[in-house]
């Protein structure tokens, strides 16, 4: 008996909604054809979950296990319970970490997304080489971390770089971009915008590609002023758009470490320190091992609620 | 029949992608597990310490090892300084790491720690026996004896100089210093011609400033722990010398954007005659590219109490217990220490050697600042250890860690008095070392 034929028959000695005794086989036919796409899709998406676990479940696993001891990279250590998670919650550094990272999260998703949002209506006007400004506006996004952290430092950092040069000759001072805390905290979370502006930009662009440029036109007719046509008619149209590029930008923003590490090393005095360079320092720099990985298991928290959040939104807005 | 080879097929091709999907997964930790290091080679681990022409020639000493009879030979590779801790602690903990290393300067000290590091007792006494050992610099190899043996063997000195531009001197009309009161004078000078006074930094990956602000009290007798290693940086002396340092920057001497400079900013300074005077690594006139010979080492600064002291992070080769034979380890460690002169001959270390012999070949000695170092910092030369004598793995915490890190950015930002700042790097370093 082959395979399909023995589930069939098992499925005739089961009792069908026809009453006992009957045979409907239309159904059951339709039961077991569904028991067998249920078993291909299984087999099928096995393999996927196994690597999946043994490629992200292993490391959570042994994350866990990290942020619970006290011991090292090489040597797990003592089982220390919560209390790494209590130092890290009750330490003032860590808090620190945390409203940077708010205020570069809040920045670097809004910021980014205004400027992207906006160079993409802009590119949908009729100016002379679109393409090229196309192009051009996508290097913030393409050229290297390393490379555009140079870039900058070289422009700001010094009194003799050319930024603050500019401002001395304009007879503005010449203000300290890295060194004082609040203009380096100023300094990051414009370069995250310039950096991550091109992203949100293509996907507000492929958005608004899929608005249809009729409704415009009834709009107008209708007397709807251009602005009451990008809020109330554009906005909404991109909505699907804008939030799950908003889910991505926080992450993009929480988890960013290159971005702060190469233009201000979390400095000045720990002022644009965010909680994935807080981490780092604590693990590779006091050598923490412990309440370092506590503090990358929180971040991820905040993160799913987060995303979990706007996830809700693009549901309520009907779009999933 | 069909149906069934059909299902068979199906099941068997997802089976055997299943099979493949997971098996390098599993033999990549399976790997981890069984392997030893080094297998049938004494793999040495070296870290980019100059330019790519370091690492190939290092590569062609150990490759070049002639090994007795029974003994495996050495491969070479070279590890990069981007998340090194993380590399070899992978590594190590995966058996798969180095059976011979250089690396972090307290590295050695935090795998003995944690059990990983075979003592170099048996290294030093081939040393002893081949003449090698008093050939060593004074005092370099006391730093590496700990009660259980030594952890490391040295092989350069990474040591903190004072470097000046002789014509930005010349043009300020300015002494070179010699004591704190001719530096705060020179400062001044030198910031009246629109240049650095002293030079530092503290931006992203610049530890300088942190060097400067540990050399400075340790030439003041200060230091960041006692004899026997307890932390004891609210001394007089250490306070003396932060005040000191906070009045450097009040008077401008140290630029207010210092917090913010990194290597690349101090060496565009430098280039540029932008800066005067400053505390520096040795080598600066070839790391900066300076031929014509106006920046000049200057002599170690004497302290308000007449201490005179510069620091040094004296960088070792170390020894894993996880190795295809230990003999096979010190065999090789000692050849290599043999061979080091060929890095300084052929010019590719800035680094100071830790042997006389070196310091004397003529490749070393034609470089009258190199002479000035070996004669005038080396004998004064401390580690972070001091007022201690021994490293160990705490020190390697309060290199680079948060709480120096912290305490020179508030003392260049001048954001807070020496005292209080003394006060919070000592609770913030007492909250991470291991007493």
């Amino acid at each position: 008996m082959t395979a399909t034929t023995h589930g069939l028959a098992k499925a005739r000695r089961g009792v069908a909604p026809g009453g006992p005794g009957r045979t409907p086989k239309k159904h059951t036919r339709t039961s077991t054809l569904k028991a067998q796409t249920t078993r291909t899709f299984f087999w099928l998406l096995l393999p996927s979950v196994l690597l999946l676990l043994l490629i992200n479940g292993f490391p959570l696993v042994y994350a866990a296990i990290q942020a619970t001891h006290n011991g090292s990279l090489i040597n797990t250590g003592a089982f220390v319970g919560w209390d790494n998670f209590v130092d890290v919650l009750t330490s003032p550094g860590f808090w620190k970490a945390a409203r940077f990272t708010l205020v570069f999260t809040i920045v670097g998703v809004f910021g980014s997304w205004a400027v992207g949002l906006g160079l993409a209506l802009l590119l949908r006007t009729r100016i002379p080489a679109r393409g090229l400004f196309k192009v051009l506006l996508l290097l913030p996004w393409v050229v290297p971390i390393v490379v555009s952290s140079t870039a900058w430092n070289w422009l700001v950092a010094t009194p003799q770089s050319p930024v603050p040069s500019l401002f001395h000759a304009l007879g503005l001072g010449t203000p300290l971009f890295l060194a004082d805390p609040t203009l380096a905290m100023v300094t990051v979370c414009v370069f995250k915008v310039w950096v991550s502006f091109p992203f949100m930009m293509m996907m507000s662009a492929s958005a608004l590609a899929s608005v249809d440029e009729n409704i415009y036109e009834a709009a107008s007719m209708d007397g709807a002023s251009r602005f009451q046509q990008f809020t109330q008619m554009t906005l909404p149209l991109v909505a699907r758009s804008t939030y799950i590029s908003w889910i991505l930008m926080t992450i993009f923003c929480v988890n960013d470490f290159p971005t702060i590490y190469l233009l201000t090393g979390g400095g000045p005095v720990d002022a644009t320190t965010s909680l994935v360079v807080f981490a780092y320092r604590t693990v590779f720099q006091n050598f923490q091992t412990g309440p370092g990985v506590a503090v990358a298991f929180l971040m991820t928290l905040t993160l799913v609620i987060v995303s979990a959040l706007l996830y809700r939104q693009i549901r309520k807005a009907g779009v999933e | 029949m069909r149906t069934t080879r059909t299902t068979f097929t199906r099941r068997g091709f997802l089976g055997l992608a299943a099979a493949a999907a997971a098996s390098p997964a599993l033999a990549a930790c399976g790997g981890g597990l069984g392997s030893s290091a080094g297998g049938s080679t004494i793999k040495f681990w070296d870290m980019p310490w100059s330019t790519p022409a370091y690492n190939t020639a290092a590569k062609k000493i150990t490759e070049a090892y002639a090994p007795s009879s029974g003994n495996p030979k050495a491969s070479y590779q070279t590890i990069q300084w981007s998340n090194f801790y993380q590399t070899f602690s992978s590594a190590i903990a995966s058996k798969t790491g180095p059976a011979v290393s250089t690396g972090g300067g307290f590295q050695a000290f935090q795998f003995d720690e944690q059990g990983q590091i075979a003592h170099a007792d048996k290294v030093i006494a081939a040393l002893k026996k081949n003449g090698q050992f008093d050939d060593f610099l004074p005092g370099v190899l006391d730093a590496f004896k700990s009660d259980k043996g030594y952890v490391a063997v040295p092989w350069q000195l990474d040591m903190r100089v004072l470097w000046y531009r002789k014509s930005l001197f010349d043009k300020a009309d300015a002494a070179v210093p010699t004591d704190w009161p001719s530096l705060l004078a020179a400062g001044k000078a030198l910031k009246k011609i629109g240049v650095i006074g002293f030079s530092t930094g503290s931006g992203a990956g610049n530890y300088l400033g942190n060097h400067f602000m540990i050399a400075m009290m340790i030439n003041n007798g200060g230091g960041v722990f006692t004899p026997d290693g307890q932390l004891d940086l609210l001394s007089d002396r250490n306070v003396e010398a932060i005040e000191f340092v906070s009045e450097l920057v009040s008077n401008g001497v140290i630029d207010p954007a210092a917090v913010s400079y990194t290597t690349d900013n101090m060496d565009t300074q430098w280039k540029n005659s932008k800066t005067g005077y400053g505390l520096y690594v040795t080598g600066l006139p070839q790391r900066v590219g300076d031929t014509s010979g106006d920046i000049t080492a200057a002599s170690p600064l004497t302290g308000p109490h007449g201490d005179k002291a510069t620091l040094v992070f004296p960088n070792n080769i170390m020894m894993y217990k996880n190795t295809p034979s230990q003999a096979s380890s010190e065999a090789f460690l000692v050849y290599y220490l043999g061979q080091l002169k060929h890095l300084w001959q052929q010019k590719l270390m800035n680094a100071v050697p830790v042997f006389k012999s070196i310091t004397e070949l003529p490749e070393f000695a034609g470089d009258p600042n190199n002479v000035k170092i070996v004669k005038e910092y080396q004998p004064i030369a401390k580690t972070f250890a001091s007022r201690g004598t021994v490293l160990d793995a705490n020190i390697a915490v309060l290199d680079g860690g948060q709480a120096i890190n912290q305490f020179t950015q508030t003392i260049l930002t001048g954001k807070s008095d020496a005292k209080s700042a003394l006060k919070t790097f000592q609770s913030s370093l007492q909250s991470v070392i291991k007493s």
